[in-house]
């Protein structure tokens, strides 16, 4: 055997043996331990009520059915919500059917006889019992069913008055003062 | 006679001369005995962060959800030769619910950012090495070479959660919670 020929064995085994030295370290990458952060968002659920006025005023006559507000009040109601909520409701009541507005002599306009149009819908009376307020001086204005796309979400209510005096024809003339009370619930 | 006395003294004197000489050519010595050293530097890569936990207070439908705290993540380490790159990503582990409620409610890693050492923010949609697709990032590429075999870095990362797109405006209140990764990855 030459010296050519051993040579050239010689070579090729060490080439063998480099090549296998040189894979694992190109094929191994290093990596660092995962360190983690633990992160936490909170959205906080919220609903409100805002109104474009806060005052109306009614000018009476005696025994009529209409008897219109000076303006109307539109409410706006807001909300974020968590996913287990089922719906939105807004309502206005009086604190005491009996003397929704009253002169403070013992003369009184009952809650039957205050209507609200919401939205240009049908007058109605504030004589149901609702979550506030006293018992059958209030109405359900609206309610909005809360599904996946309006957790997040608002409504607008036009709230129009009126005040029926066609039952209370022997009404004495006086100022009837009195507060309807707006609010929303999420349930 | 005087010529043979100094003839006698010279040979006398060059015989002390050469033996001596030739004690000092023969110094005895022991055999050599060898010591095998073998010192390792053994190869390391670590990442530490400077906290673990951030909070966000959400704004329905806000793109500017600032998380709580910055948290400086440390990547140090000590490479053998061959080594090109260090790369330090973040991650979750899933890009459609980084951050959930639990009840089907997700915040996705596309609307989760980060800003790495006051840079632009970023949102984590990209696959990694770390992470299944689109729900990761680079935070940084440092090439290796001869100068920094040996070497840290850091990366303050800012974060943020943008509620402003797709269907996110309409997410329910609740608490979203989530784990974000980072981890660093020499190579080759």
């Amino acid at each position: 055997m030459s010296w050519q020929t051993k040579f050239g064995r010689v070579a090729a085994v060490l080439a063998v043996m480099l090549a296998a030295l040189a894979s694992p370290l190109h094929a191994q990458v290093l990596n660092s331990g995962a360190s983690t952060i633990t992160l936490q968002a909170v959205l906080t659920d919220s609903i409100s009520v805002s109104l474009s006025g806060n005052a109306v005023n009614f000018n009476l006559t005696a025994g009529s059915s209409n008897n219109p507000g000076s303006v109307g009040v539109t409410a706006t109601t807001s909300w974020l919500l968590k996913p287990s909520v089922g719906s939105v409701n807004l309502y206005a009541f009086f604190s005491n059917s009996a003397a929704a507005l009253t002169d403070g002599a013992g003369d009184n306009i009952p809650s039957a006889d205050f209507q609200i149009s919401d939205n240009a819908g049908p007058f109605t009376t504030l004589t149901s019992t609702v979550p506030f307020g006293g018992a059958n001086a209030g109405l359900l204005v609206s309610s909005v069913k809360i599904l996946g796309n309006n957790k997040s979400g608002t409504r607008t209510d036009v709230l129009n008055f009126n005040i029926n005096l066609s039952t209370l024809p022997n009404m004495n003339a006086g100022t009837y003062t009195g507060t309807l009370t707006i609010q929303a619930q999420a349930i | 006679m005087k010529t043979g006395k100094i003839f006698r003294i010279g040979v006398v004197a060059l015989s002390m001369a050469l033996a001596t000489s030739l004690a000092s050519a023969q110094a005895a010595n022991s055999g050599a005995q060898t010591i095998a050293l073998n010192a390792t530097l053994a190869e390391s890569l670590t990442l530490s962060l400077s906290a673990n936990a951030v909070n966000f207070t959400l704004a329905a439908g806000s793109p500017t959800n600032a998380g709580s705290t910055n948290i400086t993540a440390t990547t140090t380490w000590v490479l053998k030769p061959g080594r090109t790159a260090v790369g330090v990503y973040a991650y979750f582990a899933s890009a459609a619910a980084a951050l959930t409620d639990g009840a089907g409610d997700n915040i996705p890693s596309s609307a989760f950012f980060i800003a790495d050492n006051a840079g632009p923010s970023t949102a984590l949609t990209s696959a990694t090495v770390f992470n299944a697709a689109n729900a990761g990032m680079q935070l940084a590429n440092v090439a290796i070479t001869g100068a920094n075999k040996n070497a840290s870095r850091t990366d303050v990362m800012a974060f943020n959660i943008n509620l402003s797109g797709g269907t996110l405006p309409q997410l329910p209140a609740a608490t979203y919670n989530g784990t974000l990764n980072i981890q660093a990855q020499a190579t080759p």
